[in-house]
């Protein structure tokens, strides 16, 4: 969290989703919406896209997320875009995650897999990981079909890669 | 010089000769008959006895006028002089020799040892200027032998210094070919290193691209959950 800005951003959020009634849906909201950011070209120029009035780009937003989401995660998407800081977005929401992990004394394990987990799955992955770093970790799983198969785990700076993905880059390099 | 003095001498000695045997005779009164018949004719004729006719027939007939005429054609003797030359000859000639005696031969004397010792000057000059070319000769001969064996030297020297510089060249080419065959072997086994890593690139690529197809169409959802299982079983083995 050295970026002033983003750490800002992420205690505001923080802040919007305590006084909320379900913070922890909220974050989820956020944290599915900055992965779908983060996929989405297209749409992330969108909404960084100066020449588009801010109006536009919040309609945008609510388009996308009015309906589907609680009213507090559509608010803090679209201030944060009216803003002119989508393109920190996806910052924004990984600070604010890591922050509402830390107020519980956990730690975010952020888990890429080419599909859902299943919920046994998960507790399973969970328990694995608590024993494996000693902390108490909480998983945020995105579903990304390019590591092919397997799952990679980030955690704090270690990266724990059992993808098909990296096999085959193993296989790849053995070639050269 | 001795022998110049008698030369000398010997000079006055065949003048007077010379003077005694060539003195005119004092009653010769003419060398030919036609002369003699001209001064006869000349005579008669100042002296009045006849015209031309007479006196050529006096002339052929006369016994006086034809002995007249043999007296005037009786030479006189032809070599002694007469006696009165004789003495005035000889006087002059013992003067002209005390004279030469005692003037003349000391100045001549003086000029020829004077000429002598000049002539002797100039020949110690000339040996002593011969003595000096000499010298001057056997340095020059010297010096050019010097310089025959200095040029000799410095020829030598360039032909050294020549044949080093073509060995020099020589082995230069020798090396630089040589470095230059190693760099093309080199560069060509590098390029086929080259050509063989790109192509085993190129291969690796498509036999990866081929096998990421065939991944992704044979994980289905079993074949998912089972890799995730047993990531999630790698990780629990890891602990501790």
């Amino acid at each position: 969290m050295a970026d002033p800005l983003v750490a800002g951003y992420a205690d505001a959020l923080f802040a919007v989703a305590s006084v909320e009634g379900d913070p922890a849906r909220v974050e989820d909201e956020l944290f599915q919406f900055a992965q779908a950011l983060r996929a989405d070209d297209d749409l992330k120029s969108s909404l960084e896209d100066p020449s588009i009035p801010a109006s536009r780009r919040q309609q945008i937003v609510e388009d996308l997320l009015g309906g589907r989401s609680s009213s507090a995660t559509t608010a803090v998407v679209s201030m944060v875009v009216a803003a002119g800081r989508a393109s920190r977005l996806p910052a924004i929401v990984d600070a604010f995650v890591e922050r509402r992990a830390a107020s519980r004394n956990k730690t975010v394990a952020k888990v890429r897999s080419a599909i859902e987990l299943t919920d046994d799955q998960a507790e399973r992955l969970t328990a694995a990981l608590n024993g494996a770093t000693g902390k108490d970790v909480e998983l945020k799983v995105v579903v990304d079909s390019s590591v092919l198969g397997g799952v990679v785990t980030e955690i704090d700076d270690d990266i724990i890669d059992g993808s098909v993905r990296r096999r085959l880059g193993q296989l790849r390099e053995s070639f050269r | 010089m001795r022998h110049r003095r008698t030369r000398f001498l010997a000079a006055p000695l065949i003048a007077a000769l010379g003077l005694i045997v060539l003195a005119d005779p004092a009653v010769a009164s003419g060398e030919s008959i036609g002369s003699c018949i001209a001064d006869h004719l000349e005579e008669m004729i100042e002296h009045g006895h006849g015209d031309t006719d007479h006196v050529l027939h006096e002339l052929r007939h006369e016994e006086s006028t034809q002995d007249d005429l043999e007296a005037c054609l009786e030479a006189p003797n032809p070599i002694l002089p007469e006696l009165n030359e004789i003495i005035w000859g000889g006087a002059a000639f013992l003067i002209l020799l005390v004279v030469m005696v005692k003037k003349g031969f000391p100045a001549v004397k003086g000029a020829m040892d004077a000429r002598a010792e000049r002539i002797q000057t100039d020949l110690d000059a000339a040996e002593t200027a011969k003595s000096d070319a000499q010298a001057v000769q056997a340095d020059y001969e010297e010096r050019l032998a010097d310089a025959k064996g200095e040029a000799a030297r410095v020829f030598e020297d360039a032909r050294n210094a020549a044949d080093q510089l073509r060995a020099d060249l020589a082995s230069r080419a020798e090396a630089d070919i040589a470095e230059m065959r190693e760099r093309a072997a080199a560069d060509i086994e590098a390029s086929r290193q080259q050509a063989i890593s790109d192509l085993r690139a190129e291969v690796a690529g498509i036999a990866l691209g081929a096998a990421e197809r065939v991944v992704q169409s044979s994980l289905d959802s079993d074949a998912q959950r089972r890799l995730i299982d047993q990531y999630i079983d790698e990780v629990t083995g890891s602990d501790g």
